[in-house]
């Protein structure tokens, strides 16, 4: 992020983020044509498909009407309207965040309206409402960037957002108290008719609250007092904090059996923890610590022995123990046909609207936690390399931010942000796959579901206000 | 000739792929292109100054050694600092370093030890041109073009 050979001047410093002299984002909306043509494309498809018979002729009749594309005409003038929005009011913020990730909730919006009627009980109005979470995400992006002009309020009062995670986390707690710990809606509160779940934003709050309390205590931090034969160990007390926060957000997800929230909030923690220090040490001793806890875990519990039996499954010499295993409830079946979707969609897909993802004898919750699975059967093997591209090109793009930002808190906030947003991505794909076990989280912009997509595009709020904010400085500089 | 649905679904799937592909071309080339620019722009590389140690004080550097100065320039222990000096009386970040309007100006960033130019604590951003002593806890150095 900086260097560290300042005797001879070299290293990376920073660059600059470009002079802008032209007065819209011109590389925004030249980046937004494709998704723009893409989205139209694929809902001309679906209702081809839907409404069409296949041996059919084509003939004008067929065609659907300009009628039936509103939802993808509604997401085009969204998006539309946040470029014009960001061009009057935030010129010099990052042009290329929001066509990446555009095309990602737009792809969102196309799967959710095709999986909605096959998905058993059927659910017309999947895709209508996945439309409504796209368009109140972007809002609240808007929101964010216009909330945040002080970047400096959110590292003021770290302990106070630190505390409203910890709220939140608690209510989830006390929700699950009374629920049945099998169901997959056990982390989630219901309010009214919609379903929020408060683990998106606890996310957000622990990055703010590490990237606060590093980038105040790097001193402490870097210094590393407590000497261990040649390691060096950070000084306990300074670290306290973050220790005790890692412990509560531990405890309780293992004790509501999120799984995978407890692997992420850990795999933030050791991320910051480097990004803030630059002491591999301290990233290999939590690794220990880590494997050490997963080892004693999965001795004591049978749910995460059940788990692990899952990743170990193997398709291809299938026995009478695999078969045990498909068939036992909590077992493989909904990684086994997981992978037989991503196996019938083979290099080119089935071609969107035309594979079988959902269904009763198909992909089990196949619109939010196997998503990935649906992408595979029906866009292929390129449909998935170009998905997880994008989601590459992100990432690339929170760490580009993240290394022009001025002050130690904002690089450490979007470093931070970046890495969560990259190591949900790789856990939720990973276990649609079969590498990891599988867990409940969301692959973010893709998958169906209000909060997930609400916190991402807070965070991609966050990272565009910080990215504005670099540029206003360099600028004001220079 | 009257052409098949599934044969127009077929050309629509492809046309999707190949259309996808193109946006992620675009996308790299607009990454290239940024980087290309902010490689090729100055003034970010160039060395606007030097900063040549007079007195080490307690810390192990040998006089006479020249640092050189960025337009922003921050001094300090940690490994985020543009001139990472380790020694225990310099704090994790202790001086921020600038140059604005042909002036240089130094501000102290917390530290323990204090940022002083010719003698003068930096708690404010101080003015300094060339020749003067900035004292970074108890290293002495001096502004050399």
């Amino acid at each position: 992020m900086a260097s560290t050979a300042s005797r001879t001047g070299q290293g990376s410093q920073p660059a600059l983020v470009g002079q802008k002299t032209s007065h819209y984002r011109w590389k925004e909306l030249g980046l937004l044509i494709i998704p723009f043509m893409i989205l139209l494309l694929e809902m001309f498809q679906l209702i081809l498909v839907t409404n069409a018979d296949p041996q059919s002729t084509l003939t004008a009749k067929n065609l659907p009407t300009i009628q039936s594309l509103i939802p993808a005409l509604g997401l085009i003038a969204a998006l539309l309207g946040t470029n014009i929005f960001l061009s009057v009011f935030y010129r010099k913020a990052d042009q290329m965040l929001l066509p990446l990730v555009g095309l990602l909730s737009g792809l969102s919006v196309l799967m959710s309206t095709r999986l909605g009627p096959d998905l058993n009980p059927p659910d017309p109005a999947l895709g209508s409402r996945q439309l409504l979470w796209v368009l109140l995400g972007l809002v609240i992006c808007m929101i964010t960037i216009v909330a945040l002009r002080n970047m400096a309020w959110l590292e003021r009062y770290k302990y106070s957002i630190a505390l409203l995670g910890v709220v939140l986390v608690g209510i989830t707690l006390v929700h699950s108290l009374h629920a049945n710990l099998n169901s997959p809606t056990h982390d989630q509160l219901n309010i009214g008719p919609l379903n929020f779940q408060p683990s998106e934003l606890l996310k957000i709050c622990i990055v703010i609250f590490f990237a606060a309390y590093l980038s105040e205590n790097l001193n402490m931090v870097a210094r590393g007092n407590l000497q261990l034969g040649n390691l060096r160990l950070p000084p306990l007390r300074q670290l306290i904090p973050l220790l005790l926060m890692l412990m509560l957000a531990l405890i309780i997800f293992l004790g509501v059996r999120e799984l995978g929230l407890a692997l992420l909030i850990y795999g933030i923690y050791v991320c910051m923890l480097y990004l803030g220090s630059g002491r591999i040490t301290y990233v290999l001793g939590s690794l220990i610590l880590f494997i050490a806890f997963g080892f004693i875990g999965y001795l004591l519990f049978g749910y995460v022995r059940a788990r692990f039996a899952v990743v170990t499954t193997n398709v291809v010499n299938w026995n009478a123990q695999s078969q045990a295993l498909y068939d036992a409830p909590g077992g493989s079946y909904q990684v086994v046909q997981g992978l037989i979707a991503l196996a019938s969609g083979g290099i080119l897909g089935a071609g969107f609207g035309l594979g079988h993802p959902a269904g009763q004898f198909f992909v089990p919750v196949v619109q939010s936690d196997m998503i990935f699975t649906a992408l595979g059967e029906e866009f292929g093997l390129v449909g998935l390399f170009a998905i997880i591209g994008i989601y590459l090109f992100i990432i690339y793009r929170g760490y580009r931010i993240a290394m022009d930002a001025t002050t130690h808190f904002n690089q450490l906030l979007a470093a931070g942000l970046t890495s969560i947003f990259a190591l949900q991505t790789l856990i939720i794909a990973a276990g649609n796959m079969n590498f990891l076990p599988l867990t409940g989280i969301p692959l973010p912009f893709l998958s169906y579901g209000g909060s997930s997509m609400i916190g991402n595009y807070i965070i991609i709020g966050i990272l565009l206000r910080i990215s504005y904010n670099t540029a206003r400085e360099r600028e004001g500089l220079v | 000739m009257p052409l098949q649905i599934d044969v127009f679904l077929l050309i629509l799937r492809l046309l999707f792929i190949v259309l996808l592909y193109l946006f992620l071309m675009q996308v790299v080339i607009a990454i290239t292109r940024d980087l290309r620019r902010s490689k090729d722009s100055t003034p970010v590389p160039t060395t606007l100054g030097h900063l040549v140690v007079i007195h080490s004080g307690p810390s192990a550097i040998p006089p006479g050694t020249s640092y050189p100065l960025m337009p922003r320039t921050t001094i300090g222990r940690g490994p985020t600092n543009t001139i990472q000096i380790k020694d225990q009386t310099v704090s994790a970040e202790h001086t921020h370093l600038w140059y604005q309007n042909g002036t240089w100006y130094v501000q102290d960033a917390g530290s323990a030890n204090g940022t002083f130019v010719n003698e003068q604590p930096a708690r404010e951003p101080l003015p300094a041109k060339v020749g003067d002593v900035i004292r970074v806890g108890y290293i002495r150095f001096q502004i050399k073009p």
